[in-house]
């Protein structure tokens, strides 16, 4: 157990955590050179393309230390988003260390503190790394002294990289090593193992990755679920060593993998601790929590006979995706889809692009929106996350939405802008403090909902890149809610439903109005195009009718060109969707929708 | 109604700016070589025609500019008509020609040969227009040549106009069309310019150097064209046709819009046998090069589901004033065609349509958007 060391990466977004855990991996030969590619612990083409970690990834690797000892580092990647933030503590939980990257031009960033936290609160020795110094623009005193004085961690300690190029990743092994605890534990105590992630796969069922932390686990032997109390039996446990290696027992301090003939991640908790069904331990590991969706929308397939499809890709998906949910929907517009919960929008966007990808779907997404409290008058107690169920207003006392603290972290000057975009944004308590000269965090206390609209993409804007942005939940609070309806001809249609607050509402109906006047083509008759609480119109637009549609000469008898011409036509009006006699092209689904997140 | 034959001569002068048909410009021995592939392809049909396109009483000429081909040269591709396919004994022919080439001699000539409707390419009378347009003639010549044709004595002169031009004005496009009628012509086709994408105009098009005239003014120029024409006694029956009485519209065109079947001869021309369409090679050099190898130029050909037919039937008919017999199609196609009465009923009220018993007729607000009657009223 000595020779054991269990740590994690942790560092802001592009600070270069991959490339680093990359050339850890080189370093200690875990895989030929020629298995090998860029960013090998992400295994999602998503996670690649877009340099980010979603699923946590873990591997053993075999090092030889100047002491003459041989180590086993187990390396377990945390994901680097705010959405997968329950994921992050599980992986901390694993770990007895972490080295903490800080790009040597970029400083410390928002994340940056916001991991040293969590480290903290998880009690995990650091080993700041300051990486990137091949770069130009790297500033190695000035990062130095925001270690110190932003993290209060000794900068003397740092160890200075350019994972780039190769350059000091033997010192940070060696750190790794000297700095940082071996695991405690007793080999002979009742089993206590916490899972950390769980993959699947599609031979074995639930691969659960587990960091044991008192016992044994041993093939053959039940093992019991502690939160879920199911029980299972174990048939194969082993290490990770970007392949599963099979061996004959996980010891206390061993991190690893588990199969045990689990169907569904679903079945599972990630957090939940293992032990053993007939020596159990008295407790469960401390810090789980169920992971809750926070963000909603609704998904449907652009054509409706895609319906079934999406239902399979969904089934599996949640195989190895615990944290989302998803229950059957109807949109009389769209037809059948499913109501999915997220842990946030890049959860969203990631599940989005994993069904068009992975699955080959055309999908159609409803505005995204948060979970609603509503108190309605007889007493009664709402939470509400699809419009469609929004009650009655004559029937509601009071209505709360979630509020969360952002976080939000730039150079000076761009601090008014930003104050502006939170004030516009309904943030309140807005505060800022200087970090270091030129740098400043403002926290705000704004309703989730405001951020689920290209709030970033607008702080980016702002910023100019150089904002960096990250949040918690906080609390519900009350807020003056409404239903706002778009109407098509005076038909209702129910996909674009919304749920806002009243300040808002006018804003979000008219560019509702004004996306669908630019994308719904002109037809025969006249279209009104409504915003509207209740029976109160808030927002309008029409779009003229065509008047001229016909080809002036049916030349030599060419009919089939024209024939074939309405043929595609009338395909394309399957596609489109009938609201009254009003046809909506599934585009304008699309841009209206798409607008709000991605302008 | 019996069947046609169009016969595409792909040959002009100079190759108009809008112009998407086959057409080429080709010198006399060019044009030569043409009339003998024409008449070769004639004799490779011969009376292997299928029955649908036995008794043709409607022989058209048209293109290109089929007035470029001499008469003599006509008169050989009618006699090898006559001789090697199935046509009625005294067919109705026309034939479209370019004012320029309107004499005297050309028209006596055409008369001798039987032609019977002679369709000018006039496009405008007004000078500006027709340069906008390319066209080689002057507003004077297009007056001399109706009037030559007048004089000449056939049984029907047709004046081709084209309309919509970028800037043009209902002011402007009266005075045209006041000017057409004030030559006293049997018959009017008024064309509002599509800019096609291959072509001149969709190149300047493309390059922000010609704008469309905007749809709303298309559409207002379109009613006017219908309301003054109809008033001046000259009654539309189609999208851009008007007669001075019913024997004068065109026999031949009428084929394509009631579905009778047709037999096109010639680079590009498309054939229809009531379940069947074909249609020719587009350029002159395939086309001839097959005929050459003995083969019947066809590039390509489908069969007809009953379903297409009935699509087609319909969307046929709504261009013209008399619109859609459902039980005449229904006859015709052996298929009801389904139409779905929520739209129709819509259809009616916006004042595009209007039925009467199983007919159908679009209005002339209708007939500006029939390509999307067919469309929207089949189910």
């Amino acid at each position: 157990m000595d020779n054991v060391r269990n740590f994690c990466i942790i560092a802001h977004i592009d600070h270069g955590k991959s490339t680093l855990a990359d050339r850890l991996i080189q370093a200690c030969n875990a895989v030929e050179e020629r298995k090998f590619r860029d960013q090998i612990l992400d295994q999602m083409d998503i996670e690649r393309e877009r340099g980010i970690t979603i699923k946590s990834n873990t591997v053993t690797l075999l090092y030889d230390a100047q002491d003459g000892e041989r180590y086993k580092l187990n390396l377990i990647d945390t994901p680097g988003h705010v959405d997968f933030s329950h994921e992050v503590r599980r992986s901390l939980m694993s770990c007895e260390g972490a080295l903490l990257v800080v790009d040597a031009s970029q400083g410390v960033e928002a994340q940056t503190v916001a991991n040293l936290y969590l480290a903290l609160e998880y009690d995990l020795e650091l080993v700041p790394v300051i990486n990137k110094i091949d770069l130009p623009s790297a500033d190695i005193d000035r990062v130095a002294e925001e270690i110190d004085e932003d993290l209060g961690l000794d900068p003397f300690e740092a160890v200075q990289t350019s994972a780039k190029n190769g350059v000091g990743i033997d010192n940070v092994l060696e750190a790794i090593v000297t700095k940082l605890p071996a695991p405690q534990g007793d080999p002979a105590a009742p089993l206590q193992a916490l899972i950390f992630d769980a993959q699947y796969d599609a031979y074995r069922g639930v691969v659960l990755l587990v960091r044991v932390k008192e016992g044994t686990l041993r093939p053959g032997r039940k093992i019991q679920l502690m939160h879920t109390e199911k029980e299972y039996d174990v048939e194969e446990v082993g290490l990770l060593q970007l392949e599963r290696k099979k061996d004959d027992k996980l010891e206390a301090g061993a991190v690893g993998y588990v199969i045990a003939g689990i169907k569904a991640v679903r079945d599972i908790a990630i957090g939940d601790t293992i032990t053993e069904a007939d020596n159990a331990a008295a407790e469960p590991l401390p810090g789980y929590k169920e992971a809750k969706p926070v963000v909603f929308s609704s998904i449907y397939p652009m054509s409706t006979d895609d319906y079934e499809d999406l239902t399979k890709a969904l089934d599996k998906l949640a195989l190895n995706d615990a944290a989302i949910t998803y229950e059957k929907d109807s949109s009389s517009a769209l037809g059948f889809g499913f109501r999915c919960g997220f842990l946030g929008l890049l959860h969203l966007d990631v599940v989005q692009e994993r069904l068009k990808r992975e699955y080959g779907l055309s999908l159609l997404l409803s505005a995204p929106s948060v979970k609603y409290r509503v108190l309605l008058e007889d007493g009664e107690e709402l939470e509400v996350e699809n419009p469609m169920f929004f009650p009655d207003p004559a029937n509601i006392a009071t209505t709360w939405e979630p509020f969360i603290k952002a976080a939000i972290m730039m150079p000076e000057r761009y601090i008014g802008a930003v104050m502006d975009l939170c004030r516009e944004r309904r943030g309140v308590n807005t505060t800022f403090s200087y970090l270091a000269v030129g740098r400043v965090e403002l926290t705000s206390e704004m309703p989730l909902a405001e951020v689920l609209f290209d709030f970033y993409d607008k702080l980016k804007t702002i910023t100019q890149g150089y904002g960096s942005f990250d949040y918690e939940l906080l609390d519900y609070r009350e807020s003056d809610l409404v239903k706002v309806d778009i109407l098509v001809n005076s038909e209702p249609v129910d996909a674009l439903a919304q749920l806002v607050h009243r300040d808002k509402a006018r804003q979000r109906a008219l560019h509702y109005c004004e996306k669908l006047a630019e994308t719904i083509p002109k037809q025969q008759f006249k279209i009104a195009i409504q915003g509207a609480i209740g029976g109160k119109i808030i927002a309008r637009s029409t779009i003229g009718a065509f008047r001229k549609d016909v080809t002036a000469k049916c030349y030599g008898g060419d009919i089939t060109r024209k024939r074939k011409l309405l043929e595609k036509q009338r395909e394309g009006k399957k596609r489109m969707k009938m609201v009254g006699a009003v046809e909506i092209p599934q585009a304008a689904f699309v841009a209206v929708l798409k607008s709000e997140t991605d302008k | 109604m019996l069947p046609g034959v169009y016969l595409h001569v792909p040959f002009c002068a100079t190759v108009c700016p809008y112009c998407d048909f086959a057409v080429l410009v080709g010198d006399g021995d060019r044009r030569e070589r043409f009339v003998a592939s024409l008449i070769r392809e004639i004799e490779l049909w011969g009376t292997a025609t299928t029955p649908e396109l036995v008794g043709a009483d409607t022989i058209y000429f048209g293109g290109g500019t089929p007035s470029m081909l001499a008469p003599e040269q006509l008169g050989r591709i009618l006699e090898a008509l006559r001789a090697r396919l199935p046509v009625a004994r005294e067919p109705w022919i026309s034939l479209e020609a370019n004012p320029e080439d309107v004499t005297v001699e050309s028209a006596r000539a055409w008369s001798d040969l039987g032609i019977r409707t002679l369709s000018l390419g006039v496009q405008s009378f007004d000078r500006k227009a027709l340069e906008f347009l390319g066209r080689v003639h002057d507003p004077d010549a297009g007056r001399r040549a109706v009037e030559l044709a007048l004089e000449a004595g056939f049984d029907s002169v047709s004046i081709d106009l084209i309309y919509g031009l970028p800037g043009q004005d209902e002011a402007a496009w009266r005075a045209d069309l006041e000017a057409a009628l004030a030559l006293g012509p049997d018959h009017l086709s008024c064309y509002q310019l599509t800019v096609h994408r291959k072509t001149v105009f969709g190149v300047r098009k493309r390059r922000g150097e010609l704008v469309e005239m905007p749809d709303d003014q298309q559409a207002e120029l379109f009613l006017f064209t219908h309301r003054f024409l109809n008033d001046a006694g000259f009654q539309g029956y189609e999208v851009s046709n008007f007669a001075r009485a019913p024997e004068h519209r065109s026999r031949h065109n009428m084929k394509y819009w009631n579905h009778t079947p047709y037999l096109g001869l010639g680079p590009s021309a498309h054939s229809y046998s009531g379940r069947r369409r074909w249609w020719n090679h587009r350029s002159v050099g395939p086309w001839e090069r097959a005929i050459e190898a003995g083969e019947r130029p066809v590039q390509e050909s489908e069969e007809l589901s009953d379903r297409q037919l009935a699509l087609e039937s319909v969307m046929l008919k709504m261009r013209t004033y008399a619109g859609v017999d459902l039980a005449e199609t229904r006859g015709e196609v052996g298929l009801d065609p389904a139409i779905d009465r929520a739209v129709l009923e819509r259809l009616i009220a916006g004042d595009l349509v209007v039925r009467a018993g199983s007919v159908i007729r679009p209005t002339v607000r209708g007939l500006a958007v029939a390509d999307t009657l067919a469309r929207d009223l089949l189910s």
